[in-house]
């Protein structure tokens, strides 16, 4: 699937990164996974928070509204954008280690 | 960093959203720097191989590396360090036009680039901090430098001056003001000055001088020149390496350089000395800051933290820095009354405040300094 919503260019590669000693190489992209999606979950979450307290304090956002949304058209391709630079973003380590694998 | 009262045009901004993911990866490091590495400083005490030992840090080390709490712990570390520098580079790629644009409307001092420059093998082979492309990289526009600046900023947790980042400069400041207090330079030059952040204290305490920044790389040279006219300071900013700095004999009042040692290589730090010395005038003053820690002093854990610095981001010379003899080494660059010791951190310099002392009062509360007048 070609995420032509959100090619961006890739950062420059790093030069001269190690292997820690003793880990495995897949170990060391699921620790950088898992504190990637730790990331991404706490600005989903700080970003709601906004939402929410912003609709309090204007006052009027019914939760049932809330519950009774469906994403369509243009919202829909939207919401697909930010799912794809999420995975771009969780699995990045992923992409870094075929880069390097190219590299070397 | 949620209030960013300490901050300047040129830096890039945070949308909501990257604010989250800053302030994020900072408190990420700061829980496993004060919540998992005092553990590890345990496990590597129950490793000690004891006094007796010939190679006792490297060794104790080498046993860390066989204990997986010590493995997922360092691998957090360097994931939590790339994982800041991507999310930095999308939020500074996302608005390199602008920054481009912001950095072309002003222009005060000057900027000389070399298209022949070729940076040191120890900043090419290993990209220090694990910053992807190097200090050297010459990426287009300011991107490069607009990186280690906030970069910097996030890294530091805050601790060094907010986005001003400028701890390092009003320390060597207060240093000249307790040492060599009837100092009044006409040339100032920073060597390795990176993105300018501790040349400017120094050239708006002597705003009659004219202040150089000698470093590496063409696009953080350009982010350094926009930043200094932004913040109203005309600097003048040139690439090219320490080790042989593009300036004249004699040429300079104060030559001053921090944090820059560590990140060299042992045969550098003594040309850089030499160089420190080469470029001042008869009278002139050289001042090099560096990290507090000396590497003998320091506890097993410490030792070993800087084995992790050294190895899993890119530190190549912490150990080297923090070992080396500076009093031998500045005579050696042909300095004689040399001054070897540590300046209390200093947010307000002002003439008469002293600060300088053999003792060091712990990291970020002082900083080593060797100086001395030619
Ligand atoms: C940790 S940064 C410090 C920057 C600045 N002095 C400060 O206090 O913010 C170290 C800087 O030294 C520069 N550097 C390292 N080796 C160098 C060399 N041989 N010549 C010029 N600059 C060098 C790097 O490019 C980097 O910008």
């Amino acid at each position: 699937m070609p995420m032509e919503c959100c090619r961006v260019n890739l950062p420059p590669p790093t030069a001269g990164r190690r292997e820690i000693t003793g880990l495995s190489v897949i170990e060391d992209q699921a620790l950088s996974m898992i504190a990637a999606l730790a990331s991404e979950l706490a600005v989903a979450r700080e970003r709601i928070d906004t939402l929410e307290r912003l609709l309090d304090a204007n006052g009027t956002l019914p939760r049932a509204q809330v519950e009774a949304y469906r994403a369509e058209g243009e919202a829909a391709q939207q919401r697909e954008g930010l799912r794809h630079s999420l995975i771009a973003k969780v699995f990045r380590p992923l992409r870094d280690a075929s880069r390097r694998a190219l590299e070397g | 960093m949620s209030t960013p009262s300490l901050t300047h045009p040129m830096l890039p901004e945070a949308s909501h959203d990257e604010m989250a993911q800053q302030l994020f990866i900072r408190d990420l490091k700061m829980w496993l720097g004060g919540e998992i590495e005092p553990l590890q400083g345990e496990i590597a005490r129950k490793l000690d191989p004891g006094p007796s030992h010939n190679d006792r840090d490297a060794e104790a080390f080498a046993r860390l590396h066989e204990e997986p709490a010590f493995r997922s712990w360092a691998g957090m570390f360097r994931a939590s360090q790339e994982i800041m520098w991507d999310d930095i580079w999308r939020s500074v790629e996302r608005q390199a036009d602008a920054l481009d644009a912001r950095a072309d409307a002003v222009s005060l001092g000057s900027l000389k680039l070399d298209p022949d420059f070729k940076a040191p093998a120890y900043l090419v082979d290993g990209h220090v901090h694990i910053m992807p492309g190097g200090y050297d990289l010459d990426a287009p526009g300011v991107k490069q430098g607009a990186m280690m600046d906030r970069g910097g900023a996030v890294y530091m947790l805050g601790r060094n001056g907010g986005f001003l980042n400028d701890g390092r400069g009003k320390t060597v400041l207060a240093h000249v003001y307790a040492l060599y207090p009837d100092l009044a330079p006409r040339r100032i030059l920073e060597l390795g000055c990176g993105v300018g952040t501790s040349l400017l204290p120094l050239a708006q305490a002597f705003p009659e001088a004219e202040s150089y920044g000698l470093d590496v790389g063409s696009s953080m040279l350009r982010y350094a020149h926009a930043r200094a006219g932004h913040l109203g300071v005309a600097a003048h900013f040139v690439q090219g390496s320490a080790e042989q700095a593009p300036f004249e004999d004699g040429s300079f009042d104060l030559v001053f350089s921090a944090a820059l040692m560590h990140e060299t290589s042992a045969e550098a730090i003594e040309r850089i000395l030499a160089e420190s010395h080469r470029l001042l005038r008869p009278g002139g003053v050289a001042v090099h800051l560096e990290v507090p820690s000396r590497y003998d002093e320091l506890d097993l854990w410490s030792q070993i933290r800087s084995q992790v610095e050294r190895d899993y981001n890119n530190e190549p010379a912490w150990q080297a820095a923090t070992s080396a003899d500076y009093a031998a080494l500045m005579r050696t660059a042909g300095f004689k009354d040399v001054a070897v010791g540590f300046q209390d951190a200093a947010w307000a310099p002002a003439p008469g405040q002293g600060g300088f002392g053999s003792e060091s009062k712990g990291v970020f509360r002082s900083w080593f300094v060797t100086s001395a007048r030619r």
